[in-house]
């Protein structure tokens, strides 16, 4: 195998771990061995087509990930609300049982707030006493702003190294 | 029938193994031939079209007796082969009227 191949080769199985793992699991090694035999008959062949083949599999590659991606994150049931063809449930439907249940738990949450907003502005009386200006000793905006940005940047950065290291691991 | 009407590739794909089972480089090979290298799939596109022609049972695996490392074919269902049927059908019935309406329209 010559050096450009086995750089197309490397290349190739790098760019299939843009898949979901399942996938990756189920087809990578059937595509590495497709893409092997089409890399042997393409290294025949002159230039121009040698790499207009290298292109339509790597945009292939690209395209695929995405569906693949959009698929594994229950894209294809977002059809399921824009019914073209028929009114029908079908088995590639994978909405997540629990996000249903957190919904219902955030719609809870946020009806008995407004419910409890309106009963302690029924209770408080309708004039309220005169205040005289507050002088703020020293401003809290700004150093507040700064900690939530920080707590939320540190949030974040938990969250993406436990998916890093759960998508290194092939859990995810 | 979600998947009806078919797509170009789907179909083709469809048609490879409608005459025999087949592992991918094959089926890659047999539908540039049936579109007369109009049609080249690349290997992202054909692994997407299987991984859900699988899942929704219109194709299965099929054990060869003998397969290398990596070499996995694949076979149309009965199902797989009644919605090609159907297809086919449909694009038949197309056909003729598409004639039907030209030829009265050159007449």
């Amino acid at each position: 195998m010559s050096a450009g191949s086995m750089f197309g080769l490397i290349l190739y199985r790098h760019a299939l771990r843009l898949y979901p793992a399942f996938h990756r699991e189920r087809f990578g090694e059937e595509m590495i061995a497709v893409f092997r035999e089409l890399q042997a008959e393409s290294a025949t062949k002159g230039l121009f087509p040698r790499s207009w083949w290298c292109i339509r599999e790597i945009a292939g590659v690209l395209a695929g990930a995405l569906q693949e991606h959009w698929h594994a994150a229950g894209g294809d049931s977002v059809w399921l609300w824009f019914p073209t063809r028929r009114l029908t449930m079908h088995n590639e439907f994978r909405f997540p049982k629990t996000t249903a249940i957190l919904m219902t738990i955030i719609l809870a949450g946020v009806v008995m707030t407004i419910q409890r907003g309106e009963a302690i502005q029924q209770s408080l009386p309708y004039t309220n006493p005169p205040v005289a200006p507050i002088h703020p000793a020293h401003s809290t905006l700004l150093p507040g702003i700064v900690f939530g940005l920080v707590f939320f940047y540190a949030a974040g950065l938990v969250g993406w190294a436990i998916l890093f290291a759960m998508r290194r691991s092939g859990v995810a | 029938m979600e998947f009806l009407p078919l797509t170009e590739p789907v179909l083709l794909i469809l048609l490879s193994l409608a005459q025999q089972p087949r592992h991918g480089y094959s089926i890659l090979k047999d539908v540039e031939h049936m579109s007369d290298g109009r049609v080249m799939l690349s290997t992202g596109t054909l692994y997407g079209a299987l991984r859900r022609l699988l899942d929704e049972e219109w194709i299965e695996p099929f054990k060869e007796q003998e397969s290398s490392r990596g070499r996995q074919a694949y076979r149309l269902t009965a199902r797989g082969r009644r919605n090609l049927q159907f297809e086919v059908g449909r694009m038949k019935h197309l056909t003729r009227l598409a004639n039907l309406r030209i030829a009265a329209k050159e007449a």
